[in-house]
This record gives structure tokens, sequence and C-alpha cells, in this order.
């Protein structure tokens, strides 16, 4: 459904960001300009919680007197639950503060529209090879700090094996929580396997620490926007053929699910 | 007003500085231009800058200094040279600064408004959550002597730090709290836009957890 212009609102888009890597922030700033080119909102802007500017900083850049706050996050949890709604000092879905409303949505992460997201991704990577013979896995951090972190990558894995894709298995694998990625060719029965990271950024994770559990890469390398070579698909290794994808959130696409969350926060309350 | 109006209008009615960057005189269609400081002699020979036209590559300029190093605080000295910005309209200029040094023209303006809310040092650690928890442990002396191995020109940062240790608390005098936030002490402060710190930055919070767990470590 066409995303009803709000000419008088602000959009604020909330990402982590990194003090070592410059590319964790790049795709919140790619967002933030697909959607100030659409000219759908009064305002666009970034803020974060390890860059600049902060998310208080940023209260000061924005001159509407409506504002909806998107977490560019990958799923619900201890930042969108908590950080978030303290530094922005929000107390429910909206808030009035400062003569502002503020209206903070679900994160990006959690939303349905991603599935569709996650299989052009695995068929771009993966051009032509036969789901019946490829297993998709959908790789997150995971914590045993928090269940919460896990759940948007699981209700996805679901989304996608009822969505008639054909993949002989999805799978939900994690860097620090079981199942662990390392395993991943004893838990792929097939010979073709696609990941695909489910994070926002090409950060420290998906081009450094991921390619190592995998087993592409021997030790941890440069930061991506460093790298003289690309990696290319495919990967032959454990006797199976591997294609590995940037981070989920690196497209611009995800301008498109930053305007669904904003439209189910309206319906919600309407 | 506007925020990029009432940035325009203070360019056009004598603004020359932000940080490391200078303000140049428009030149035709080019409402407003851009360089380094020390390359704003040479800015007019056509050819010695590389030239951006519109603000896209603000942020692309500040994110890598000179040497490679990866400038995670925008406030820090080390803005890379060689580069002409030129910009068309006052929203242009905003964007290209708020790329160069983000927010720090709408922390000016609430500033000079009366607007612009301070967060001392104690409530900002205070509220630190999560593995940042540690932080609120730091010693006031710790935290004084935090400010002058963190903070300042002496260690790359030029923002004007605005707050105190608490309500009742001042920063202790250093090179770092008598820092007024404008580059050069040859530029007359009516025409710069100072760089502000109204709260510790999280980089400041982290040196702060380790420095709470080291002193901890220390009396155990």
């Amino acid at each position: 459904m066409p995303f009803t212009p709000k000419p008088h609102a602000a959009l604020l888009i909330v990402g982590h960001g990194s003090t070592e890597n410059p590319d964790s922030s790049t795709p919140y700033f790619e967002h933030a300009d697909e959607l100030r080119k659409r000219g759908l909102f009064a305002e666009v802007h970034c803020c974060f919680w390890k860059e600049e500017p902060s998310m208080r900083e940023a209260a000061y850049m924005i001159e509407a007197e409506e504002v909806y706050v998107v977490p560019d996050f990958i799923s619900e949890g201890y930042f969108t639950q908590e950080v978030i709604p303290r530094e922005l000092e929000l107390n429910g879905p909206s808030t009035e503060r400062g003569g502002k409303l503020w209206h903070y949505t679900l994160p990006v992460g959690v939303h349905p529209s991603m599935t569709g997201l996650l299989l052009q991704r695995a068929q771009e990577v993966a051009p032509g090879v036969d789901p019946a013979a490829t297993t998709l896995i959908v790789v997150g951090h995971g914590t045993g700090l928090n269940q919460n972190s896990t759940k948007a990558i699981k209700d996805q894995v679901e989304l996608i094996k009822q969505s008639g894709a054909g993949y002989a298995a999805v799978l939900d694998c994690y860097m620090e929580e079981q199942p662990f990625l390392a395993g991943w060719d004893q838990m792929a029965p097939t010979p073709n396997v696609v990941v695909v990271p489910f994070f926002i950024a090409d950060g420290l994770h998906s081009y450094q620490d991921i390619p190592v559990l995998l087993g592409i890469e021997s030790e941890v390398g440069e930061a991506a926007s460093q790298r003289e070579i690309f990696r290319h698909n495919p990967h032959h290794l454990r006797g199976k053929t591997l294609y590995y994808s940037s981070a989920i959130g690196t497209g611009r696409n995800i301008a498109d699910v930053i305007l669904d969350q904003v439209a189910d926060f309206d319906s919600s309350r309407s | 007003m506007s925020i990029a109006t009432r940035l325009s209008t203070a360019a056009d009615a004598g603004i020359t500085r932000i940080g490391q960057i200078a303000f140049l005189p428009a030149a035709g269609e080019w409402r407003h231009r851009l360089c380094h400081v020390e390359d704003a002699a040479d800015a007019e020979n056509t050819g010695s800058l590389e030239c951006h036209d519109g603000p896209a590559a603000a942020r692309d300029l500040s994110t890598w200094a000179e040497d490679g190093h990866y400038r995670f605080t925008k406030g820090e000295l080390s803005l890379k040279r060689g580069w002409l910005m030129r910009l068309r309209s006052p929203e242009e200029l905003l964007n290209a600064l708020d790329g160069f040094y983000p927010a720090a023209v709408s922390l000016w303006l609430a500033e000079k408004e009366g607007r612009l809310e301070i967060q001392h040092l104690r409530a900002k650690l205070n509220r630190q959550t999560g593995m940042y928890r540690f932080a609120r442990d730091l010693s006031d002396a710790g935290a004084q002597k935090l400010v002058r191995e963190v903070c300042g020109p002496g260690n790359c940062c030029v923002k004007k730090i605005l707050w105190q240790l608490d309500e009742s608390t001042p920063l202790e005098d250093s090179p770092a709290t008598r820092y007024d936030g404008v580059v050069g002490d040859d530029v007359p402060r009516s025409t710069a836009i100072p760089l502000l710190c109204r709260e510790a930055c999280n980089h400041f919070v982290a040196e702060a957890r380790k420095a709470a767990k080291e002193e901890k470590r220390a009396t155990a």
C-alpha cells in the first residue's frame, strides 16, 4: 500500500553505530538519504548510540512538532526497550515532550515485510541455484542474556518456510548461542548453502567474525570498506557450495520497511 | 525561522568558522562555500582543491583522518584537507555542516536562544545500564582526571565542555575545561560557531567504565 506522506512530521532513524568501524553506520545514512529523496517527511535525521549525533543531540536538530522514531535495529531487546526510550525520554508508544509529540515504532527487523527482503537477498546472492537443493541459513548474533534477540530471526525462519519459496531447509544460527553457526556444514542437509546475516550493517560481525566462523577466512580481516579484494561467491568449503551475503540491512529497500513500521504504528492507533 | 535559514543568515552576517572549516565568500550560484581552514588561503586557485558540489560528500570527508584512522568523534582535531564544497542553499549548508559536525549548528542556536539543556556528568553516568553501569562507580577524582586525559585539544577534541561533575561541582581548571570550542587563537570569537559538548560523549563513558574498573582493582 502506498505510504501517505507526512509533510509536517520528522523521521528519526536510530542506529547503533561504532567507535571502531565506520561501515556500521553507513546503512542508516543510506536509509535516511533514500527516504529524504522520496520527500515523504518534512525532515529525516539519523542518530546513534555510539556515534554522533547522539539521541539527545538529535532532538535539537528536529524542527517538526511530530516525530516518528524508528529503531533501525534487527530485533527487540536491550536497545529498543531500554536504551532508546531512556535516551529520548520516551514513556510509551507516544510521548509529549519539549513541545513535540514523539511516536516510537517497533524496530525494522521485526516487521513481516523483512521476509520478502530475505528471500530477495538469498536469490540475488545465489542466482540460478535451485532452492530444492539449497539450505538457507539466517544468522544472528544471539546472546544468552536476552531471548528477544533471537525471536525476530526464528519468526523469519518460520515465515520463509511457510512462504513456498521451496528451500530444502531454512535454519536459524547464531554467533554466540546455539545452534552455533560454526557447525553450519553439519546442519545443512543440502549441497548448496546460502547464509544471510540478519544484521543492519556490514560491521565487525558480518565482514570479520562470521567469515571466520564459516571458514571462509582463517583470521579476522580488516573492516569492509578497507578491503581491496571483496569476497566472491561461491565458496567451496567443507564439501558444500556456500553463498555468503552482505548484511540484510545494507539494502536501500530497508527504507520501505521503515515506512511500513511508521504506517503500522499509525494503523495501530486508529 | 528554520535552523537552515538562521544558519545562512548568520553566515551572511559574518560567521567564517566552525571547527576546522572555513566559510568562503559566495561565488555566483554557490551561495555558500566551505573548505578546511588551512586551505582557505589557496581556495580560489582553481584546481588546487578537490571540488564537491552539494553536501553529500561531507560524511565521507569527515570519516577518515589524513593518516587513515576512523574519526568516530567528529570534534576530533583531524579533519582532512584538500577539498572545497560548493553549496546552493541554506538547506545544503546545514546538511553539509551536519555531516562534518553532527548537530553542532542546532546546539549552537539552542544555546544562543537559552534552550540548551546541559547534562552533568554524574547524571549521565548514573543513567547508564548494561555493561556501562560500572561507569557510575567512578570517583570524583577519577572523573576529573579523565576529563584532563580524554577531553580538550590536547587530546584532539575541540568541543567546549558545558557540563560539570554535578550541579554544584565544577570541573577542575585545565586546558580541556578552558577550551572555548573555536579552533585558532587568531579567530574573532564573534565570527565562529563554537563546537559545544552538552553532555559527556559515549567515548568518555566507555573510558569512565574502564577507569572505574581500574579504581576497583586498585583498591581490592
